[in-house]
């Protein structure tokens, strides 16, 4: 196998690290769960053996307690049986996604079918990838489902981003602090600063609609517990409770800030960088570093030239499918850089012909075999021009 | 890949929740038992509660341990990850900034155009809808252009008719034959085949393929050697001598395929576009692409230095030459690619070098010079411009 198809799933690692990463967090509830049972379970066996010995519990009392323990453990079996199936969801998608990339390990080289087929499935991952995170979730779903690539595309979890996204840009912040607590210690790890934000934003809420005793209990409650790492910011924030009218402190530039409602897209952008990187998640879509690298791959100064070649080029000639030279790329490409080459490419039996137009010979001869033309004449792809090919000379190309 | 399998398959197998449930289950039965027994024999009401203080504690150990195999399970595979994907660390965020510049009209515009090309119309109309892109201009018959072209593919494809295709080469004979295809023919010739092979009754309909034959393969006469290749089959069988007649009749289901594909390699040509989507083409030539362009960005980081042309990717990538749409023309004297502002220029002995190489040739007062692969000279106004 040729050593560059090896590499060629690089970049498709978050392909398996986001079912990883949703498999971990369905982990980490279930040992948190867990830890709990435990301390609690044999906190209650001590307990009840001892008032068993101490007589304080009769026998009666001992089968009540030990009903009361029993529920309680089904009840956590049955927690722990929904986290089970889904986590075998989860298996099952990552399964499903190495199987796919396996598939790319099965193909014998870039130029078989078998590839072809992987790439287009690629191709619309990354579609379904780039729609989701720009909020297209209609599109997304139904292109996902179309083309039978739903296991390979985590939408549930962009539609589930998109709805905290949208609730912030709505000016409630109520969803996305449930998000916060879900994941306290993922974000705690990460010196998030998402939380603190939005406790501030509420603050200044409150601020706002002049409900000063609310306000100031919200921030005993919320915003003081971040003072070892925002206290400037909460020190800014008490400044609110002592003004005496709010357009008195529009003046100043660093509470007109807080007030602005430039700040709920900001935190909607905080929550959507916060949310990829907790899930290991790149950036920004993957179709963003493919796509540019092809245009540039692609890209030669013969894709924009001063007279455009005529539209429907010959049979034998590849210009007309240059995908830079279709319209709907070549606003793309423009700035990009052009591919480097450090020798010529081309077939290798140049030759010119009276119209200094220079074309693969064995090509020629095809093309006037499939026109059928007189025996000796070619005919120029280009220009229709005809030639008798004793007009046609070698050209050496080093 | 398979030890990212291997770790799953640890994971799906033994290390996962569903050992803590049937460990937990094991646990609720000692409590039962206990209670059962309790009430079957309050006199052993003290010796049971002192056994649960030795079994519950042991049975719950038990369950941690479960929970320690899962962590332990999963780190494995976070490692094989890891170790699989070290590529991805290379890519950084910068990279995702490319296209910060670009107005996203135009991406969603370039992907409704892939859409509509790859047949997903329905697809494409919510994206319309949702986007507020209009794909197409207003006046564009386009799309229309493809919904017959996929009409006439999935008759091919998924009910075996050939005969919409044929009816568009028909239309569009003169068109076809001016381009030097051959798709009428190739049409006609998969119809014999799969007549041939299959019939329209079920079983080989080989009477049927000869009659078809002398109607509809008969026009053909510069097709004639593929011809009496497959009037072989009525003397040989399907399974002929290959070294002589090829494989006409072999794998007829992907000899729908190709065709199929040679039909829309047609159609869009004569409407001036690819047969594939230009959109798959640059993502799947990036894909090609990264590995190598990610390496030399790797080794100019380590090396401290930077590329200097800015125009040019800093490195030749190898795409396969299905991928190569134009000649390239590099000067074998200054290296550099030619353009409008500095094109090739062919000399009369027949080697291309750039104009402005050839102006930087030494030359005598009459303007001869000496081509500098050749011991040929050649005057500098009798060099032409050529076009590749």
């Amino acid at each position: 196998m040729p050593r560059r198809t090896l590499y060629l799933e690089y970049r498709d690692e978050s392909l398996l690290r986001l079912p990883y990463e949703l498999h971990r967090k369905v982990f980490k509830k279930a040992q948190n769960t867990w830890e709990r049972e435990k301390v609690a379970t044999a906190e209650t066996i001590k307990d009840l053996a001892q008032k068993a010995s101490s007589g304080e519990h009769s026998a009666e009392d001992s089968v009540k307690a030990l009903d009361a323990a029993i529920a309680k453990m089904q009840n956590y079996k049955r927690k722990v049986e929904t986290l089970h199936a889904e986590e075998k969801q989860l298996h099952g998608h990552q399964a499903k996604r190495i199987a796919h990339l396996q598939d790319l390990y099965k193909c014998p080289d870039l130029m078989d079918k078998s590839y072809e087929r992987w790439s287009r499935k690629r191709l619309d991952r990354l579609l379904v990838d780039y729609l989701a995170r720009h909020g297209h979730l209609e599109t997304a779903k139904k292109l996902a489902e179309d083309r039978g690539i739903i296991d390979l595309v985590d939408l549930e979890m962009f539609m589930s981003c998109a709805r905290i996204e949208e609730s912030l840009k709505n000016k409630s912040t109520a969803e996305c602090l449930v998000w916060c607590a879900e994941n306290k210690m993922a974000l705690r790890k990460q010196k998030s600063e998402l939380e603190f934000e939005l406790r501030l934003q509420d603050f200044v809420d409150l601020m706002r609609n002049q409900k000063l005793n609310e306000a100031m209990n919200y921030a005993k409650r919320f915003l003081a517990p971040h003072k070892a790492t925002h206290f400037n910011a909460i020190r800014q924030a008490a400044g609110l409770l002592a003004a005496s009218s709010r357009s008195h402190l529009m003046e100043h530039p660093q509470y007109k800030a807080l007030y602005s409602e430039d700040r709920w897209s900001y935190l909607a952008e905080t929550f959507i960088k916060t949310h990829n990187s907790l899930l290991g998640l790149p950036p920004g879509p993957s179709i963003f570093v493919a796509l540019p690298a092809g245009l540039s791959a692609l890209k030669v100064s013969a894709c924009y030239p001063s007279c455009p070649p005529t539209t429907s080029g010959p049979a034998t000639s590849n210009t007309s499918l240059c995908p830079i030279c279709a319209t709907e790329l070549k606003p793309l490409a423009k700035d990009l850089p052009y591919a480097h080459y450090a020798r010529s490419s081309m077939d290798l039996d140049p030759v010119v012909l009276p119209n200094n137009r220079i074309y693969s010979e064995e090509r020629l001869h095809s093309l006037a075999k499939k026109l059928g033309l007189p025996q000796g004449m070619i005919r120029d792809p280009t220009t229709g021009e005809d030639f008798e090919q004793t007009q046609v000379k070698k050209v050496f190309i080093m | 890949m398979d030890s990212i399998q291997a770790e799953l398959d640890k994971l799906t197998g033994k290390s996962n929740l569903s050992k803590v449930a049937t460990d937990i289950d094991a646990c609720i039965k000692q409590l039962e038992a206990a209670r059962n027994s309790i009430m079957q024999d309050p006199s052993q009401h003290l010796a049971t509660m002192e056994c649960l203080t030795r079994t519950i504690p042991t049975q719950l150990e038990k369950i941690n341990t479960d929970h320690r195999e899962i962590y332990t399970g999963m780190n494995r595979f976070d490692k094989a990850l890891n170790k699989k994907f070290k590529l991805s660390a290379s890519i950084t965020k910068t990279d995702y900034d490319v296209f910060r510049q670009i107005d996203t009209k135009l991406i969603d515009k370039a992907i409704g155009m892939h859409l509509i090309r790859e047949g997903e119309f329905e697809v494409a109309e919510t994206f319309e809808k949702e986007t507020g892109v209009s794909i197409l201009d207003i006046n564009s018959d386009l799309k229309e252009g493809f919904v017959e072209m996929y009409k006439i593919v999935s008759a091919m494809r998924l009910l075996r008719d050939i005969g919409p295709a044929i009816q568009w080469a028909e239309a569009h004979a003169t068109e076809l034959e001016q381009r030097g295809s051959t798709l009428l023919f190739q049409l006609h010739k998969l119809q014999f085949i799969w007549l041939f092979a299959n019939g329209t009754k079920g079983g080989p309909g080989k009477l049927e393929a000869l009659q078809y034959a002398r109607t509809h393969l008969s026009p053909f006469m510069q097709h004639l050697k593929e011809i009496s290749q497959l009037m072989c089959g009525y003397a040989f069988g399907e399974n002929m001598p290959r070294e002589f007649f090829g494989a006409p009749f072999e794998d007829p289901e992907k000899q729908w395929d190709d065709v199929a594909y040679v039909f829309m390699g047609e159609f869009c040509s004569l409407r001036g576009l690819s047969a594939d989507s230009p959109l798959y083409i640059a993502a799947t030539a990036g894909a090609i692409a990264l590995p190598t362009l990610l390496k030399m960005k790797s080794i100019m980081k380590d090396k401290k230095t930077e590329w200097s042309s800015s125009h040019e990717v800093p490195v030749e990538v190898p795409l396969p030459p299905t991928y190569r749409f134009h000649p390239i023309f590099v000067c074998p004297v200054s290296k550099e690619q030619t353009d409008e502002k500095n094109p090739p220029m062919l000399l009369t002995c027949g080697h291309v070098i750039a104009m402005e190489s050839l102006h930087k040739l030494p030359k005598n007062e009459h303007g001869l010079l000496k081509c500098p692969y050749c011991p040929k000279s050649c005057l500098i106004h009798h060099a032409k411009r050529v076009y590749f």
